[in-house]
């Protein structure tokens, strides 16, 4: 359910083309067992080796991840790279439409990431550093209009190359 | 988040630099990665950092060792240490050899994010805190550019200013109107210890005595009608500094008591207040007037004179030190020259003699005054006696020789009222003095329309 709501978000917000493709398991050395968690660089390094075809790719995962430094992370992305990856474990709650909400917007974070967007000073940008849920939870689910134009423009001219369907 | 802001990540674990290199990227910044402290040293010899993140524990150099160079090559550098969970004790002692703080991984986004912004924070008070301190370094190297003087008088007032500004010592400074005494208080305090505090003068001549009490005391809400909210004094404001009392001479016996008590308690209430207030300060005054003449009088207390005349700085008047003139005059013709944007390169002889002829009653004030009348009426690449007729004319007494210096005070107070058609505030303006001042003279010197 999650992984289809993120795909219309993707295809509805940032104008992406989405496939969904069937799920895969995580490398063995992506677990580090002191920290029950699972690494998110190793996962994605993995993502980005994968061939079939699509541009970028988009992993989504139940659960918890962290990075070599951070205790923990919402997600994680090449900056101007292939491959990102979202996990849902912290982003669970009761309401399953403030869930899912949450689910599309580091999603489209980390898109915005792919696509070669830094962190954004505009506080209701998706594209603003969320450090906790409640800041998550303040974005809106959109772009600001500098991020949107920066997206359109890099979306064009990897479209012009060849390289994405739109 | 700064463009500008450039990061050093040096961590032997190629996984932690790139994580962090990552992360900062994405913020924004610009991340130079380094795998040890060598290559760290290495590196920041060809890109200037303004930030490191540095491991503890690396082979070859540790991040202690690290620290201790970074140190040494850029003392300004913010040098964040990365610590495991075992080893916060090396961390502290880090903290203690400059690092400004540590992390220990993993930490939470929060984390990173919040300690980036103090360090920025930080960085910006301390530039800040530079830019004001060479401000300060500038304005005082020009403080003395300001002092142009090459007679010997002018060299023993500057001599004293040098030997008694490091003191704590009362000065009192003594000279004409316009003698420039107010400049040198200032260069007593930018000499002193106490030159990053404040400079608070006040012209104790120019109010009247419940202004001046309210101004030096301040005054808390309610003190008096008007007074709709608590102000502090300038004896507060001089805290950590220094307070120029100028025209002392013109307050009254009642206000010197109320000081001399603050002078020496270094205590004192605001009006309608009750709780004592304490302040340091270092005390400077000056007056044109004669001050032992005043106590004489019995308008002046001696008990006050002792505790301010501690050292007394006479200032010459420009008439005993004519070899000034002429460079004084180039120095407010330059001035002069880049307010107005003329093109003019000095002055002629016949023009320099009348300016060394002159007797100068307002002293360095009125022959600024001169210079700017000159400048703005010129029409030539130099300054002639035609631009400087007014000063023949207007001044026909002040011949140096043929009077008194009390005579040429009169004559020449009197010669601006009448040209200024008895206009006070003109008249004071044109002599570089103030009104009440000038009223003063008036009455003192009796002088009455023609």
């Amino acid at each position: 359910m999650a992984v289809s709501i993120i795909a219309a978000n993707l295809q509805a917000v940032a104008g992406l083309n989405t496939n969904i493709l069937p799920s895969v398991e995580p490398p063995d050395n992506a677990y580090v067992p002191v920290r029950g968690q699972f690494d998110a660089t190793v996962i994605i390094k993995k993502l980005a080796g994968l061939e079939d075809g699509a541009p970028f790719k988009l992993g989504i995962m139940a659960q918890d991840l962290c990075s070599p430094i951070l205790s923990f992370v919402y997600g994680e992305s090449q900056l101007g790279g292939k491959a990102a990856l979202v996990s849902l474990h912290r982003l669970f709650d009761d309401d399953p439409e403030l869930y899912y909400q949450r689910a599309a917007k580091i999603s489209l974070h980390e898109v915005g990431h792919l696509l070669g967007l830094g962190h954004c000073w505009e506080n209701f940008c998706i594209m603003h550093f969320s450090s906790n849920i409640a800041a998550l939870d303040s974005l809106s689910i959109s772009f600001c209009p500098a991020c949107e134009y920066e997206i359109n423009r890099r979306l064009s001219s990897i479209v012009a190359d060849g390289g994405l369907v739109r | 988040m700064s463009l500008a802001t450039q990061i050093m990540v040096v961590d032997d674990e190629e996984a932690i630099c790139e994580a962090l290199e990552a992360w900062f990227i994405k913020d924004g910044y610009r991340v130079e990665k380094a795998g040890s402290g060598f290559e760290a040293l290495e590196r920041m010899a060809q890109v200037y950092c303004d930030v490191y993140f540095v491991d503890i524990k690396m082979p070859g150099m540790d991040g202690l060792e690290l620290l201790g160079k970074l140190r040494e090559k850029q003392p300004d550098a913010d040098v964040i240490m990365i610590t495991a969970h075992g080893s916060i004790q090396t961390a502290v002692e880090a903290m203690k050899l400059g690092a400004c703080d540590y992390l220990c991984k993993p930490f939470d986004p929060d984390q990173l994010s919040l300690l980036m912004e103090r360090v920025l924070a930080s960085k910006a008070l301390r530039e800040e805190n530079q830019v004001l301190k060479e401000q300060l370094m500038e304005k005082r190297e020009s403080l003395w550019d300001g002092f142009i003087a090459q007679s010997e008088a002018m060299h023993q007032v500057f001599s004293v200013i040098e030997d008694v500004a490091p003191t704590q010592t009362p000065v009192h400074i003594t000279g004409e109107t316009g003698v420039g005494k107010e400049l040198i208080a200032e260069a007593i305090h930018m000499q002193s210890r106490h030159s990053e505090g404040p400079f608070i003068a006040i012209n104790c001549g120019a109010m009247s005595e419940t202004l001046l009490e309210s101004e030096l005391f301040g005054h808390e809400r309610g003190a008096f009608t008007g007074a709709v909210k608590a102000r502090r004094g300038r004896l507060e404001m001089a805290n950590k500094g220094t307070l120029f009392l100028d025209e002392i001479g013109e307050i009254s016996p009642k206000m010197q008591v109320s000081l001399l008590r603050v002078l020496e308690e270094k205590q004192f209430q605001r009006l309608g207040g009750s709780q004592p207030i304490t302040s340091d300060f270092r005390l400077l005054s000056a007056t044109h007037r004669d001050l032992p003449q005043l106590i004489r009088e019995n308008q002046f207390r001696d008990d006050f004179f002792y505790r301010i005349n501690v050292i007394t700085l006479k200032v010459p008047p420009l008439r005993e030190r004519l070899e000034d003139v002429p460079a004084l005059a180039d120095h407010f013709l330059d001035i002069y020259v880049q307010e107005t944007g003329k093109r003019l390169e000095g002055f002629t002889q016949r023009a320099l003699g009348m300016l060394m002829a002159y007797a100068w009653p307002g002293n360095v004030r009125e022959l600024r005054n001169v210079i700017e009348r000159a400048v703005v009426i010129a029409r030539g690449k130099i300054i002639g006696a035609e631009e400087l007729t007014f000063l023949d004319s207007a001044s026909s007494d002040c011949r140096l020789g043929t009077l008194t210096l009390h005579e040429v005070e009169i004559s020449h107070i009197s010669a601006v009222l009448d040209t200024s058609n008895w206009n006070v505030s003109r008249a004071a303006k044109q002599l570089g003095i103030d009104r009440s001042t000038l009223n003063r003279k008036i009455k003192r010197f009796q002088i009455e329309r023609a």
